[in-house]
């Protein structure tokens, strides 16, 4: 933000930074074959749903292609608004065929869609859902607006607690492979997240 | 990629009259100054003076009204809904999480303060929590958090730089006028006094269409933040009916932090447009409308 825009309280939304999301399907391969860390078949993306009748227009016609592409791999879709008003379309795979990378290309066509359609500065997070060993929930959320991967893991006995430890662990052993979000004070939690 | 750059047009308006603005506040600090030289007061001293407290003001400003309003830092766990809405909009806004902090009192406001995204507090007091929806905390908050991303407090209290320095010498030629024998001197001291008395009042009024401008660029990022312009018309609205029935006590304790609340917090109606910080509210609600049409493409 330069300057002039601060004195003349100028300020857009940042539209997506430049796309890392398929970073995860090649990193998930070594979660799972040096950590343990399994993908547990779902995905979503979390964005805001513009209320206009061109937006939602806009997403009848990207849940129609992302069922379409999904096709062979069988992934489904469905969709959630939360209690914040913001709407995730959450991706699965079929029982028992875990798949990161078909999820990836299914997150990929909605954020692909949205962004077509003008409205890329809506799009917030995509979200993988993993777990590791101990069937701790891991998330991994790529932050649209930075292009960076980051850990989450809520702690599963207290509410808006989360496994700061664990999230660092993962960060250390996933460096080399994904994108980490440099700044800690952005690994944002997300709550309630639907998978 | 984008077929359109944006869901809504640009507002180039506003910002004419915010550039018109801080010209004309310039042009008048730019004669003060040349006055100041001209006469040969004790010019240096005044600005140095004058810079402490502006430093005081950008550093401190902030720790002192927190400390003399009663605001406490809440954690995520106490306000969970509070955190959660912040925490998106941090991520839409691509900023740091700032403080969050919450004023028990039944007034319904909300505040930011801090001169950079690094020092940022946002403050919402319990009245608006209790009072307002989801949405529309969120087009509270997206509006609070606008204002840091302007640097509103910055550029509000530099551009304030003058005007207090005008009123400082008011007061010093108060307590310290007349008595030094020297007519030519005293003349001098006449002439400074008196364009201070029109610096001081000029830059005011200017200063109090900046701040309302800001108001306007701040509901306008809201909207565009949060894509949902008519949440915080709706917040507004829901604001201002309850700002005219909670107990005058409460407000004029609170009076003084006005120019940081989302709705000014009054015990009376202002005289003129001319001197309020914040756009009368059918102005307000006028401009989200218009946001609203274009976000439905009706304009």
């Amino acid at each position: 933000m330069g300057l002039r825009d601060i004195l003349t309280g100028r300020h857009e939304v940042k539209g997506p930074a430049p796309d890392r999301l398929f970073a995860i399907s090649t990193a998930y391969v070594t979660l799972q074959a040096e950590h343990q860390i399994e993908p547990a078949g779902t995905a979503a993306i979390v964005f805001q749903a513009l209320a206009t009748s061109e937006f939602e227009a806009t997403l009848r016609d990207m849940e129609e292609v992302v069922t379409a592409t999904g096709g062979e791999s069988a992934t489904s879709v469905s969709t959630e608004d939360d209690s914040y008003g913001y709407r995730w379309m959450v991706l699965h795979n079929p029982a028992g065929a875990p798949s990161v990378e078909d999820l990836a290309v299914g997150i990929n066509a909605v954020s692909g869609s949205i962004e077509t359609a003008g409205h890329g500065e809506r799009l917030l997070c995509a979200v993988f859902a993993f777990a590791d060993a101990h069937q701790q929930r891991i998330y991994f959320i790529y932050n649209y607006k930075r292009g960076y991967w980051y850990p989450f893991v809520p702690d599963p006995s207290k509410p808006q607690e989360r496994l700061t430890e664990r999230e660092l662990q993962i960060k250390a052993q996933m460096a080399s492979e994904l994108p980490i979000e440099p700044e800690l004070e952005r690994w944002f939690p997300l709550w309630g997240i639907p998978i | 990629m984008a077929t359109r750059h944006s869901s809504f047009g640009k507002d180039t308006g506003l910002q004419a009259r915010m550039v018109l603005t801080l010209f004309l506040l310039g042009l008048v600090y730019a004669v003060f100054i040349g006055v100041l030289i001209a006469v040969g007061a004790a010019t240096g001293v005044i600005i140095v003076v004058a810079g402490v407290l502006l430093l005081v003001q950008l550093f401190g400003s902030d720790k002192i009204a927190m400390a003399t309003m009663g605001v406490k830092e809440v954690a995520p766990a106490d306000e969970p809904e509070l955190h959660g809405i912040i925490e998106r909009l941090c991520v839409q806004a691509d900023l740091p999480k700032p403080r969050v902090c919450v004023m028990e009192t039944s007034m319904p406001n909300a505040f930011a303060m801090g001169r950079s995204k690094k020092t940022t507090t946002v403050c919402a007091t319990r009245g608006i929590l209790e009072l307002l929806s989801p949405a529309e905390l969120e087009g509270v908050m997206a509006h609070e958090l606008t204002h840091v991303i302007n640097r509103d407090v910055m550029v509000m209290t530099i551009a304030s730089f003058f005007a207090t320095l005008a009123s400082m010498i008011i007061q010093f030629a108060f307590f310290f006028g007349g008595g030094y024998g020297n007519r030519e001197e005293e003349e001098d001291i006449m002439i400074v006094v008196l364009v201070s008395v029109a610096v001081y009042a000029i830059s005011f009024m200017l200063l109090r269409a900046l701040s309302r401008y800001r108001e306007f660029a701040a509901d306008r990022g809201s909207a565009v933040l949060t894509g949902r312009p008519s949440a915080l018309a709706s917040a507004l609205l829901k604001i201002s009916g309850t700002m005219e029935r909670v107990p005058s006590q409460d407000l004029r304790a609170a009076e003084g932090m006005s120019a940081f609340f989302i709705v000014p917090a009054r015990t009376k109606k202002s005289l003129m447009n001319l001197f309020a910080d914040h756009p009368p509210l059918e102005q307000r609600l006028a401009a989200l409308e218009r946001l609203e049409s274009q976000l439905q493409g009706a304009v």
